[in-house]
């Protein structure tokens, strides 16, 4: 199993290279996979065929998955969070999850009780 | 979790499939590049590629001897999926036995949910067997369950076949099947 240095979601110990790179919420990439999936609709008459397996598998994850649809909405998720110290990773697990109190938020996103 | 990462890969060209001008050479480097990473599908460390976003840099060209060949190292960025330990997830249940359950998550199609980590639940046994909790709940093929993600492993056989697998746990607040009136 992974692990060298013991990653933990819970305590933020997820690696230089989540820290580094930019994380997405599942409603961002429902809209940006969508996008590409159209795009190759209009280019081909059986786009299923033009896309890998893991493209479709991510596709119908976050279209199920998200929990909003309206690109506004989306981008107010996102600049509303931001406004807070929160990682990118923390951000997203929010954005994800949207838990309704301040302890299931806690509960679900652990590295958070320090801010 | 979904990301933007940069990566580093070498592409490996033959010359004479070089381009004549700086502009068709980059493209036929673009395109080994992509058919490489379609076949690759996924890594290790860096999960599974999604689609590619971004060409930052092809490096110079390093030829190898007489063989014909050139290294090109290319930098870009690419949407991934990297389940993290600790993360907390949904998955669908696609198949139920008596140690446990099995969950497709995103690109991820083995995730496993053992009976020593959903406390509370029973196995059921039948045609379609199911689990089924003190609160009346039921973990049974089509049920989403949120889980936190106990562990990723990679497999990598002599088959070709490559891919990460999870193991899942219930244990803890707001984890376990969720109403489908939610999604």
């Amino acid at each position: 199993m992974s692990g060298e240095e013991e990653e933990n979601a819970a305590e933020l110990k997820i690696g230089d290279e989540f820290l580094k790179a930019k994380c997405l919420m599942n409603c961002e990439v429902s809209l940006i996979l969508d996008h590409k999936y159209e795009q190759l609709r209009h280019m081909s008459e059986d786009p299923l065929n033009q896309v890998s397996q893991v493209f479709e598998k991510s596709l119908q994850y976050v279209k199920r998955f998200s929990r909003y649809k309206n690109p506004d909405a989306v981008r107010q998720v996102r600049e509303i969070l931001s406004r807070y110290q929160l990682t990118e990773f923390e951000l997203c697990v929010l954005g994800n999850l949207c838990p309704e109190t301040v302890e299931e938020a806690i509960a679900m996103v652990p590295s958070m009780k320090s801010c | 979790m979904f990301s933007e990462v940069e990566l580093l890969r070498t592409v490996i060209m033959l010359q004479k499939n070089l381009g004549q001008d700086k502009l068709a050479s980059q493209r036929c480097i673009v395109t080994q590049l992509l058919r490489r990473l379609s076949m690759e599908k996924a890594s290790e460390h860096e999960g599974y590629f999604l689609n590619v976003t971004g060409l930052k840099r092809i490096g110079k060209g390093q030829a190898i001897g007489r063989s014909g060949y050139t290294f090109f190292p290319v930098k870009f960025t690419c949407r991934t999926f990297m389940p993290v330990p600790g993360e907390t997830l949904q998955g669908v249940v696609y198949r139920v036995c008596r140690t446990g359950a099995f969950m497709s998550c995103g690109p991820v199609n083995v995730v496993f949910l053992s009976t020593l980590k959903m406390p509370g639940y029973h196995y059921v046994a039948g045609e379609e067997p199911f689990f089924l909790g003190s609160d009346l709940s039921k973990i049974e093929t089509g049920v989403v369950v949120q889980f936190v993600v106990l562990a990723v492993r990679w497999i990598e056989n002599v088959y070709g076949r490559k891919e990460l697998q999870m193991l899942a746990s219930i244990l803890g607040d707001n984890l376990g099947p969720i109403s489908l009136c939610e999604w």
